[in-house]
């Protein structure tokens, strides 16, 4: 009876011990986005404050910063929102359709100097992107390309090629030849093959890179704010960043939280809708076979 | 349906040659067994006549079409692949399906334009051929859930439900179980009685060979050495190569040296003498018997000699003996010599290790081969043994 005993102890106690450090896990992980909600729910002189926050008094709390937010900016959250979903869904559109197209290449092609194209891109990836800014805006004024929809969606596009291509074709990869080759015999050409079999199994992976390729757009600061003069192209990211310095000098809490808020719900929306996929493709080679 | 013929087929890769100067001619509706070790070159044969690999000298002709610049497909042949290489994606249903769906064949009324085929056409053509391999209960399953040996007939069906020329097959059986495996095999041959088409089969299994193959065809190092019908294989093997490689268990071979002796020729290998016939000169000369050529007796006749048995292998309905034959009684060797090996295939458990034998054969079944694997056909044992 005496080791049961003491192995049913060593459970608990390893029981409790995880319970510990995973509640602590998600007070780091959920306090902040509880911080968020609570001072948008807040007005100023209390939004923000530490008392405030750890204990909240219901009659304090109002939805006045969410009216302002969507109601009564310039430029106005709708505005914002339009541009960011073109900008980010033209950069996830056309990114992803040529990260399939190089990952089908670079995976199944035999063309000279692939090994070289392979490392080249990955070289690249390593380069933080806000490096390029410099570059592409004197090419792009040169094209006259700066503050128009087209100036912005060329380099988040590139961005996406270069990041997806790679996820992709590592993809491929784990995907044999035979398959492939058994469309090929039953009578389809190169192209049918790509998107009659590649393609739909390729859909994890796909739904990953263009999660990630709707994000990056979604949350850049640096290029928009170079690239975009006029306030009526500006983003959901300089919308946040504009109210943060507003005029009067103060800091409105709430209306930043609020604007934050209202920002990160069509990407809650989209994770939701492709949450499938994209859990699939995070965890590929953990599943196979 | 159509022959397949090659003519004179090289493929390089980079450095190394994996089919070298390959004829083979199959006739229309003959079962070919293309047999090899890993590596030898015979599934690059297959995916040449595929056309997934384009060869770099030599032609390809499928019927009297010559095909060496036809896409895959527009071969119109079908292929099961070692990994039968289902769609993941798709339904058996589907997988069957899928490549009527792309295929176009002239329309009825006016030949010179074509049309898709009808839902009820590829139907109908999906549910007879999965009558057929009994598969039709399991049509709507994804590959994942299907059992080995049904991935393996939705393959097969897959192949057959196109009516090709000709049917490719890359090892279909090897990744079977055992016990499956035999069964396969038997319906794959009535299969092919039964469709009468033609069939290329790659396997390094030589039982597969042997049971399946009108013919064989035997490659090694990307060369063909010989295309004959199994018994032809087994019994007028043209090198040494595919006598080893064929027959279970492998032959045996007295690597020894022709000498010259009086009148005529002595074979010599270690303690054992065989007058032999037919080589002009001396030199390095093995011969190769069949395990199940070789007798062994309990009692000395005349022709025979003495040996051990040094090790058995009991294979269920026979035994392999591993024996030492040492000098032929009543011989008196002028040097004494480490005995020889054999083996031989007895009935089971007629023998144990340690018994003295007396081992004979039949001078007409042996096989003789120069230095380099040719065979010596000129050759032969010219009397009883001593």
């Amino acid at each position: 009876m005496k080791p049961r005993r003491r192995r049913r102890w060593t459970r608990w106690a390893k029981r409790i011990a995880s319970h510990v450090v995973l509640i602590i896990a998600c007070i780091f992980a959920v306090f902040p986005i509880y911080f968020i909600v609570v001072t948008s729910l807040s007005t100023l002189p209390i939004a923000g404050i530490t008392a405030h926050v750890l204990l909240p008094n219901p009659s304090q709390l109002t939805l006045s910063s969410y009216n302002t937010v969507l109601l009564h900016e310039s430029p106005s959250y709708l505005s914002l929102l339009e541009n960011s979903l073109i900008f980010s869904g033209s950069a996830a559109a056309i990114g992803l359709l040529l990260a399939a197209f190089t990952g089908f290449a670079l995976s199944k092609f035999n063309f000279p100097g692939r090994r070289t194209f392979v490392y080249f891109i990955l070289l690249i990836s390593l380069f933080p992107s806000v490096v390029m800014i410099i570059p592409f805006y004197l090419m792009f004024a040169k094209l006259g390309l700066i503050d128009s929809y087209i100036g912005l969606i060329i380099p988040y596009s590139a961005g996406a090629v270069v990041f997806s291509g790679i996820l992709v074709k590592n993809y491929m990869d784990s995907i044999p030849d035979d398959i492939e080759e058994a469309a090929l015999i039953d009578g389809m050409s190169r192209t049918e093959a790509f998107f009659r079999v590649m393609i739909p199994l390729c859909l994890p992976v796909l739904g990953l890179a263009a999660f990630l390729a709707f994000m990056g757009p979604y949350t850049d600061y640096a290029y928009a704010h170079v690239f975009l003069t006029s306030s009526d192209k500006w983003t959901l990211a300089l919308g946040l960043y504009n109210i943060n310095s507003s005029d009067t000098g103060t800091q409105n809490y709430g209306l930043v939280t609020s604007f934050a808020i209202v920002m990160s719900l069509p990407i809650v929306a989209f994770y939701m809708v492709f949450q499938r996929y994209i859990i699939g493709g995070l965890t590929l080679g953990a599943v196979r076979g | 349906m159509s022959g397949i013929t090659l003519q004179n087929i090289t493929k390089r890769f980079k450095t190394e040659t994996a089919v070298d100067d390959v004829s083979l001619s199959i006739q229309d509706g003959e079962f070919v067994v293309i047999l090899g070790a890993s590596g030898s070159g015979k599934t690059t044969i297959l995916r040449i006549i595929a056309g997934l690999e384009v060869q770099t000298t030599g032609h390809v002709f499928i019927g009297d079409v010559l095909v060496d610049d036809y896409e895959p497909r527009d071969r119109n042949i079908a292929m099961v692949f070692q990994s039968y290489a289902l769609y993941p994606h798709l339904s058996a249903y589907d997988n069957i399906a899928f490549g009527l769906r792309v295929r176009r064949i002239p329309r009825e009324d006016d030949p010179d334009r074509d049309r898709h085929l009808t839902h009820q056409e590829i139907d109908g053509k999906v549910r007879g051929v999965s009558q057929m391999l009994g598969i039709a209960e399991m049509l709507q399953k994804r590959p994942s859930e299907l059992s080995g040996g049904q991935r393996q007939r939705v393959a097969l069906a897959r192949a057959i439900v196109r009516d090709p020329e000709a049917f490719l097959l890359d090892e279909p059986l090897s990744n079977l179980d055992a016990k499956i495996r035999s069964n396969a095999r038997i319906e794959l041959k009535r299969l092919h009685q039964r469709l009468r088409q033609t069939f290329v089969f790659v396997t390094h299994d030589q039982t597969e060979a042997m049971t399946l193959g009108d013919r064989l065809a035997i490659v090694n190092h990307g060369r063909l050495l010989q295309c004959d019908t199994p018994e032809r294989t087994l019994s007028h093997p043209l090198n040494q190569f595919v006598a080893s490689f064929v027959g279970s268990p492998e032959m045996v071979f007295l690597e020894g040296n022709v000498e010259s002796t009086g009148g005529g020729f002595t074979f010599v290998k270690g303690p054992v003498r065989i007058p032999v016939r037919g080589t002009g000169s001396p030199g390095a000369v093995t011969i190769g018997l069949r395990p199940w050529d070789i007798r062994v007796e309990k009692a000395s006749t005349p022709g025979t000699l003495s040996g051990r048995v040094t090790g058995v292998e009991r294979l269920g309905s026979s035994d392999q003996l591993f024996l030492d034959v040492a000098s032929p009684p009543g011989a008196s060797p002028t040097t004494p010599a480490a005995p020889v090996s054999l083996r031989a295939l007895v009935r089971a458990y007629d023998f144990d290790v340690g018994d003295g034998v007396f081992v004979g054969f039949d001078p007409d079944r042996a096989l003789f081969f120069n230095a380099e694997g040719g065979r010596l056909e000129s050759m032969s044992i010219s009397s009883p043994l001593p």
